[in-house]
């Protein structure tokens, strides 16, 4: 009785097991028969992954069906992290999407396939991008890395708080049909546009650097500072120009107090909420990427439906378009005179892993996507700039965001900055991060900050050298 | 010999039974830490091979603000929640112990937010510090603290702030208290009792020496917990701000993940057992004056 007892309970046992073996889940489950399956990782989720999944089935039932791969998208968090370790492992994805930031440490220590001649072969030159983007997507002159989405960065600011603040804008010398033309205006619209409550606390700023604090490393790209001498392979952080970038991140500490502005900025709700600061109009101007748009449409339809539905909008001319929005665009002034069209352009990064086994079939889905129509259909989703030298009339009069052209001029500007190709990165982002919120917090005096930094990040910068060398001589 | 046969073969059942867990320990832990070693000595990337550097990394340690930066914010912590967070299970623990109607559901109240999971109650209590719309600081606002602190923005207030949400989850600790202190036995207050003791000095003289064994196993756990602790400021305030609440933990993390210094991480962590060790032995070498088992 026992041993039959033990028998069944081993067969009931293993007949699951073996159902699971033999008829279980597949990871190529849904793939079809005769494909190459190129998997791809990326960092998006919610909106953003929807769209990138749009444009991901589009290629597997038109070029893919054509050229037998599938492309197999697979969203995930902390996608540096998984790629690298995936890298390390040797099982890489077979494109991973990463951020601009990452490039030029992937690429230092090999861990991405050179596009060059997949790019050449395929017919995407210099000339097929705008410079800033070109330029970042290469590492000591290599291309490595695609873009998948662009961004930079501007000024969006309340239409209806300027309108409503409009006799005290003017009473000060402001003009509130105008956005601010320079950092000077900005402080000064601020100081106009900014309100406290009867126990001092701040209802509504009119500006914060701090607000929302995601560009500190960027931020001396308005005062016309450097963070790199890429010819010297120097950090050039204690600049008079960096200086005076973090003077004016301090000047607002100074005016209304540390304590004043992280209450006010714990008070607010996240950036992907209905509380989002901007969109409550608590947060009068805010510097912002072309993203905003569907976000303040998702969020607070209002605001971008003033007269019309937003359908009905699509349909107008842009000009008719704009009085839609509670919102509108402006390049971010500049601090240094003569300085026009200042951005910081930043942007998703396709990349082949080192490692990657299936490194042709996953160039043509990249190169499918940098393609003018697909690459716009993406952008326009995610309400973005283009980063590719032409683009077209309807994608500027059909954009969910009715200020891309501001976005588009700013990336094309001379003065369109990318990251410098630093090889520690993630460091220099991790310090500058740091020391712009001790500077914020007025713990420590600018030059104080940037000359911590400077040295501190030079020191690991020299040892990063030491060891390469080493490495090199161990060859 | 078919003694012999049998010891092998018995030898060997009990091999197979115990090889999950044997495989399981060289695969997943002795060797990691053995790889760790190694590694500690050498500059690796992690998507370059590792090359051996000696003692650089041990030495680049004492010139690192930032090492020693998370060190100070380590111990700082340890001050502000070893000491306190014993006090507090202690007195729970008493109050758990005592015989009042519904006493299981206090024990169940306190035992409670243990269950919680990190990152689930850390949300809970990035709330409660809000420094204008928190409950604590509304609190505050109505005990008449015009300008209650900014909890966790604020550079003086931020580590206590999280000293304090440490406390939180001090239930484990207090069940375990809540033990020793039904196991000292009743003689002993019965005795004290007729030598005419008071409730203090009976504290003193027996519920505390009683669990002082009890004392010693939390005090050693806690020490283990507090150098390790990562999750809640990593979730909080990630090491902000101005990283005054940057742990140890925290800047071994992204040394090994985000500036791919595995090498040197693999020091840190080193280290971290070092000085694990270290405060672990201290507690041995004082228990001999402070700790008293039963029977002995």
């Amino acid at each position: 009785m026992r041993r039959m007892l033990r028998n069944i309970g081993f067969v009931l046992l293993l007949v699951p097991a073996l159902a699971i073996l033999f008829f279980g889940p597949r990871q190529q489950a849904g793939v079809p028969k005769g494909r190459v399956v190129v998997t791809y990782w990326e960092k998006w989720t919610g909106p953003e992954e929807q769209q990138m999944r749009i444009i991901v089935n589009d290629f597997n039932a038109t070029v893919g069906r054509k050229k037998h791969i599938y492309v197999q998208f697979v969203s995930m968090a902390d996608i540096d992290k998984k790629t690298l370790i995936a890298t390390a492992a040797g099982v890489p994805p077979d494109i991973a999407g990463l951020w601009d930031n990452d490039i030029a440490q992937f690429a230092s220590l090999g861990a991405l396939t050179p596009l060059g001649k997949l790019a050449r072969e395929h017919g995407i030159t210099s000339k097929t991008y705008k410079k800033v983007y070109w330029r970042a997507c290469h590492y000591h002159g290599r291309l490595y890395a695609l873009v998948s989405t662009p961004a930079d960065i501007a000024l969006f600011y309340n239409k209806l708080i300027f309108k409503s603040d409009a006799a005290k804008l003017r009473a000060a010398g402001l003009n509130p049909d105008k956005a601010p033309q320079t950092i000077h205006q900005l402080d000064a619209y601020a100081r106009v546009l900014t309100k406290f409550g009867p126990d001092g606390q701040l209802l509504r700023a009119g500006f914060l650097p701090t607000e929302p604090g995601w560009y500190y490393p960027e931020v001396f790209f308005w005062f016309g500072g450097h963070i790199w001498n890429a010819k010297t392979h120097k950090f050039t952080l204690t600049s008079p120009q960096n200086i005076a970038a973090y003077r004016w991140l301090a000047s607002y500490s100074k005016w209304l107090g540390p304590n004043t502005i992280n209450s006010f900025a714990t008070a607010q709700g996240n950036f992907e909420s209905a509380q989002n600061p901007f969109m409550l109009g608590t947060l009068a101007m805010e510097q912002q990427g072309p993203w905003m748009a569907n976000y303040i449409y998702s969020y607070d339809k209002p605001f971008s439906t003033l007269h019309c539905s937003y359908a009905k909008a699509l349909t107008l001319p842009l000009a008719l378009r704009r009085k839609n929005y509670g919102w509108a665009v402006a390049p971010f002034p500049s601090a240094v005179p003569g300085l026009k069209d200042v951005s910081y352009c930043g942007f998703d990064a396709f990349v082949i892993p080192r490692g990657a086994r299936h490194i042709k079939q996953a160039f043509t889905f990249i190169a499918y996507v940098e393609s003018q129509p697909v690459m716009e259909r993406l952008c326009s989703m995610m309400s973005k700039n283009s980063p590719l030298r032409k683009v077209s009339k309807r994608f500027i009069e059909r954009n969910p965001n009715p200020y891309i052209n501001v976005f588009e001029k700013l990336a094309s500007s001379p003065n369109a900055r990318g990251l410098p190709q630093i090889p520690i990165m993630p460091q220099v982002i991790d310090e500058l991060n740091t020391e712009a919120q001790a500077v914020a917090l007025l713990e420590r005096t600018p030059r104080r900050a940037l000359q911590k930094a400077q040295d501190r990040l030079q020191r690991e910068y020299d040892s990063y050298e030491r060891v390469q060398k080493l490495r090199r001589a161990l060859k | 010999m078919i003694h012999w046969r049998n010891e092998i073969k018995q030898t060997a059942k009990g091999m197979a039974f115990l090889s999950p867990w044997l495989v399981g320990f060289v695969v997943f832990m002795a060797l990691p830490i053995g790889l760790s070693l190694y590694l500690s000595f050498c500059n690796y990337p992690l998507l370059q091979p590792p090359v051996f550097v000696g003692l650089r990394n041990y030495h680049a340690m004492l010139h690192d603000s930032v090492f020693w930066e998370s060190l100070r914010n380590t111990g700082y912590y340890a001050l502000l929640t070893l000491p306190a967070g014993m006090i507090i299970a202690i007195a729970a623990a008493l109050l758990l112990n005592s015989r009042v109607r519904g006493i299981a559901i206090y024990r169940a109240i306190i035992f409670l937010p243990s269950l919680v999971p990190l990152v689930a109650s850390s949300m809970v209590w990035l709330w409660l510090f809000n420094s204008r719309l928190g409950l604590i600081n509304t609190c505050l606002r109505y005990l008449g603290i015009l300008h209650p602190p900014g909890w966790l923005t604020s550079p003086k207030w931020a580590m206590p702030s999280l000293a304090i949400m440490s406390f939180w989850g001090l239930g484990n600790t207090v069940v375990i208290y809540l033990a020793g202190l039904q196991d000292v036995p009743k003689e002993l207050y019965e005795a004290a009792e007729i030598d005419g003791a008071s409730p203090a000095r009976q504290l003193w003289h027996v519920t505390l020496p009683g669990i002082s064994p009890v004392i010693f196993f939390n005090l050693i756990m806690a020490i283990i917990g507090v150098v390790q602790n990562f999750t809640v400021p990593y979730v909080m305030t990630q090491g902000g701000p101005d990283r005054v609440t940057y742990l140890f933990t925290m800047y071994l993390y992204d040394n090994a993940f985000s500036f791919l210094h595995m090498g040197y991480a693999s020091a840190m962590a080193w280290v971290e057992l070092l000085m694990v060790l270290v405060l672990t032995a201290i507690a041995f070498w004082s228990s001999r004056h402070w700790v008293h088992y039963q029977g002995k």
